[in-house]
């Protein structure tokens, strides 16, 4: 709680400090959202409010600085435990003591989400601070981006600010080289990349090379002195590649990654995708994703997978997915889809129908329900339940 | 003095005249092309869309043009929803990036994606972006003059070419003799030639920086009864603009 009053007090010095001088500029959204779950014949709800700020000031053309405090609450059901949407297989060998220890907790939050300074110059642009890293062409799966981990049911939502130093060098006007420095406790442990993009006819191209420390956790060892469960960190150093652009009148793009790890088996993630406009404005999406780190046998998932996948550690359980998206406006400004995830490896499909409106200039709402139709102890089981979220968001 | 005067007066008028009746489609759509395709332009525009059923959004973007408009740039500034939303268009929109600010994320769009609705209005991003087209994506063929919103106009049909992808299968647009401005523009469905899907009637034209100026345009859609208004707030020709600007870096300011 302290922590809440210390943030707002120093959001409020910020904005009387600023208002006067008439450089800063204040914007951002209030988002309401409602989720619900229906499992195991029990409907259950979530709500969450949040509150997001943006500062932005532009003190001259070379200098730009922004950031954005988010402050959410969460209502209803705020505590889950995953073992609930597993199967029995996974289930019946947690200790009963261990149980509770799987419970992922909603809890009221404040932070500061993004805050940076960028300076502009003919020759570089250089942004230091917490910052929106995005990489990549995929649009639900990015295989050389190790920052980020979407969500497929809610793809295009926002993303988390990371802390780091980046530095973009302009090589004339179809090239461009970036290095980025994630600075932890020691040089070794810190996040590092270099990319360089160009282009060529209608495609453009990446290359980039990453090394960080990847922190894993044992979801089968508890730590009872860290009160968490156990550590596994290890280096990752990534060499991956995009492309995108147009072949034969269709959108296309591709990302490879390949993950050489310090301590267990490297791996590769590999995204191809296309997506088509037709003349009658439905939209059409296709993304296929392998990730050699995930099982190709759903009876070997285990409760690792499944807690590195709830704690975002990583993308997914299952080796080979299909995501296939279709939508179309049926006003100019509203739009209806829908989302078929379905795991290769082990026959199981989600499907997400979406629905977004624009009440007014600045407000929007969009929802989704979902149903999966897999066997017990696949990616998308039936057993897991169906769900479905509304979210209004106004802006000002 | 007089004498001389009158007679001299009549020949410039009859040559006038005959120069009028001797342009033909190619040489009037070549003077339109010249026209509104200046070398480099920045504006600042509303953008008011009225759908079906009365609902009104409102769109103020900046819009930054090179190479008499094969590139461009736009950056909204309103709504809030869309502040700090930018569009890259290259090669007269065969190459279109979008910037979305709250994720820093660029997206790469594919050339069917220049049919879509800008921001749902009734302006494609083909509509905004297509540079020569006009010219290079048309055949053109002059009909009989008409008098049109009040103008006295030529009117050409601009036939799309074989080879050319551009959605409108044709074009009918009437043009003022007096000083080339299209001032109403028919586009017709890309496989039928004979159903008119939109129409664009511009207005309020004047003079600026010596070029003349339509500083409103209306795009009526006929299959969805919609309309949106383009009003020009500010418009500035011939202005220094660097290559650098047309970049992804550019994109993301």
């Amino acid at each position: 709680m302290n922590k809440v009053i210390l943030v707002f007090l120093y959001i409020i010095l910020i904005f009387f400090s600023v208002q006067g001088q008439d450089l800063i500029e204040i914007f951002g959204y209030f988002e309401t959202q409602a989720m619900g779950s229906h499992f195991k014949s029990t409907f259950y709800q979530l709500y969450s409010n949040k509150l997001r700020v943006d500062l932005q000031s532009l003190p001259s053309d070379q200098v730009n600085f922004a950031a954005n405090f988010d402050y959410i609450t969460y209502h209803g059901k705020t505590k889950w435990n995953v073992l609930d949407f597993l199967s029995q297989d996974i289930t019946s060998t947690i200790p009963e003591e261990m149980v509770a220890l799987y419970t992922i907790e909603f809890t009221d939050d404040i932070f500061l989400d993004n805050a940076y300074l960028k300076l502009s110059f003919k020759q570089f642009d250089l942004v230091a601070g917490k910052q929106q890293i995005s990489l990549g062409t995929g649009y639900v799966w990015n295989p050389t981006d190790i920052f980020n981990i979407r969500d497929p049911l809610d793809p295009t939502y926002e993303q988390p600010g990371h802390n780091g130093v980046r530095l973009d060098i302009p090589l004339g006007n179809l090239y461009s080289a970036s290095f980025l420095y994630s600075p932890e406790d020691s040089w070794e442990n810190s996040g590092k990349l270099i990319r360089i993009k160009g282009n060529i006819g209608h495609f453009d191209y990446s290359f980039v090379a990453i090394e960080t420390r990847w922190m894993f956790h044992d979801y089968m060892l508890f730590d009872y002195e860290k009160m968490n469960f156990a550590e596994a960190p290890e280096k990752r150093q990534l060499l991956g590649t995009s492309v995108v652009g147009e072949l034969l009148g269709l959108g296309v793009w591709a990302e490879y990654a390949y993950n050489i790890m310090g301590k267990t088996n490297n791996f590769y993630e590999i995204v191809v995708g296309g997506d088509y406009t037709f003349d009658f404005y439905t939209y059409v999406m296709l993304e296929l994703y392998r990730n050699t780190l995930a099982k190709a046998d759903y009876k070997s998932y285990n409760l690792n997978d499944w807690m590195r996948l709830f704690s975002a550690e990583q993308k997914t359980v299952t080796r080979d997915q299909l995501y296939y998206y279709i939508q179309h406006p049926i006003t100019d400004f509203s739009d209806i889809g829908i989302s078929a995830i379905y795991s290769i490896s082990d026959a199981s499909i989600a499907l997400v129908p979406t629905l977004r409106h624009s009440f007014s200039n600045n407000v929007e709402i969009f929802a989704y329900i979902n149903f999966n139709f897999g066997k017990e102890g696949t990616a998308y089981a039936q057993s897991q339940g169906k769900g479905g979220l509304l979210r209004a968001r106004i802006y000002f | 003095m007089k004498i001389v005067a009158y007679p001299l007066l009549f020949l410039l008028m009859l040559i006038s005249l005959s120069l009028s009746q001797e342009l033909s489609g190619e040489d009037i759509i070549q003077k339109v092309n010249e026209q509104i395709n200046v070398e480099t332009s920045y504006g600042k525009q509303k953008m008011t869309i009225t759908t079906t059923s009365g609902d009104e959004r409102t769109f103020l973007f900046e819009a930054w043009s090179k190479e008499r408009g094969a590139k461009n740039l736009i950056r909204y500034m309103e709504p809030k929803r869309a502040k700090g939303q930018a569009t890259l268009m290259l090669n007269n929109a065969d190459d279109i990036w979008m910037y979305f600010p709250r994720t820093q994320r660029v997206r790469k769009l594919a050339t069917h994606a220049k049919r879509q609705k800008m921001e749902g209005s009734d302006f494609s991003y083909e509509d905004m972006g297509s540079g020569d087209a006009f010219i290079d994506d048309f055949d053109a063929k002059r009909l009989e003059d008409e008098e049109m919103e009040g103008h006295d106009c030529y009117k050409i049909e601009l036939t799309r070419k074989s080879e050319s992808d551009l959605s409108y299968s044709r074009l009918i647009m009437w043009v003022i003799k007096e000083n080339f401005v299209p001032i109403v523009i028919d586009y017709y469905d890309e496989d039928d030639p004979n159903l008119a899907e939109k129409r664009l009637v511009q207005s309020n034209i004047e003079i600026i920086d010596d070029i003349p100026t339509a500083m409103k345009a209306i795009m009526y859609n006929k299959n969805d009864n919609s309309k949106t208004e383009l009003e020009i707030v500010e418009i500035r020709f011939n202005v220094q603009l660097d290559d650098a600007m047309f970049t992804e870096r550019a994109l993301k300011k």
